[in-house]
């Protein structure tokens, strides 16, 4: 239970975004002793992470904070394994997104959303249209247009959106997380880019009209 | 549809660059309008060269939410010690790959 942590081992993706926390090492080494304050430096440290990942991904505080407790429950009593072998925060990371999988995956209705977007069916589709070049959608993409056109996506497509172009998963960890390929995980994040384009013009258009309104 | 290796970037239908779009936007740095390979066929489409501007503007702001966190409420804290003091909880989640 005390192996020192080894150099984490260079991940695609989210290593490079995770650097070690001041005070990391000690905390896991004592938590997996058993230590609660530890553990508690542990939640603290990670908190924000894992409950902004879940909500992201889930779309819902009440669930995002059920799945917090129980990515954190989980890290309890999974710690001992953890060997260093990739930063901490981002083997947290994996393990936090494969129970906000299962999760998914038990709740009948999520499946369904989840596998429509992995085959999605022609009227979910975006429009596969090129558009007109919209010259306000680069100023109307702020953070909060953002995070509201995000949160509106169908649950597929947002998962593959937020583990790669949020969270900084590639292509292939997403196909081995979703159990798809790489080309279609690929495919779902470009519709999923091309839904969020389509939401935040509309977004700007609304926008526009009530300035003009007022 | 995966990029063919025999492409020819000066022929290029927009029709055709749709379909091996996501291609471009993965196989590169996510910066499909610097791909000089590109450089004619967007500029003579600009619809095209519109969507690509804007997907990567998107793609862009999406990383600016990775800095953006928000704290979960304190009875999920609460709640997590009470469940370790009851010392019972169901453990048939995998662990991270």
């Amino acid at each position: 239970m005390t192996q020192a942590a080894t150099p984490a081992k260079s991940s695609p993706g989210l290593f490079k975004r995770n650097p070690p926390i001041a005070g990391e090492a000690e905390a896991i080494e004592a938590a997996k002793n058993g230590d609660p304050e530890a553990f508690s430096k542990l939640y603290t440290l990670h908190k924000r992470r894992v409950y902004t990942l879940c909500l992201r991904m889930l779309g819902n505080v009440s669930e995002a904070e059920d799945m917090t407790q129980e990515a954190f429950l989980h890290l309890f009593r999974k710690l001992g394994s953890f060997r260093g072998e990739s930063a901490f925060s981002t083997w947290l990371h994996r393990l936090t997104v494969n129970l906000v999988l299962m999760h998914l995956r038990k709740k009948g209705l999520n499946l369904v959303s989840l596998e429509e977007t992995i085959n999605p069916s022609e009227e979910d589709a975006p429009k596969r249209d090129f558009g007109s070049r919209d010259p306000v959608l680069a100023s109307s993409v702020d953070r909060v247009a953002l995070e509201r056109a995000v949160a509106s996506l169908p649950p597929g497509y947002r998962m593959v959106f937020v583990l790669h172009d949020v969270e900084g998963f590639e292509h292939n960890e997403i196909a081995t997380m979703l159990n798809c390929s790489t080309g279609n995980s690929k495919s779902q994040l470009h519709k999923a880019r091309l839904r969020l384009r389509e939401l935040l013009r509309e977004n700007s258009e609304i926008t526009l009209a009530e300035g003009e309104a007022a | 549809m995966p990029l063919p290796s025999d492409i020819n970037f000066d022929t290029l239908r927009p029709e055709e660059f749709e379909r091996y779009l996501p291609d471009l936007f993965a196989n590169g740095n996510g910066k499909v309008s610097e791909d000089p390979r590109l450089a004619k066929f967007l500029g003579e489409h600009p619809d095209c060269a519109a969507l690509v501007n804007d997907l990567e503007t998107i793609a862009e702001h999406a990383r600016s939410l990775f800095q953006v966190a928000a704290d979960p409420s304190d009875k999920v804290w609460q709640n997590i010690q009470n469940k370790l003091q009851q010392g019972g909880f169901e453990d048939d989640e995998p662990e991270p790959a």
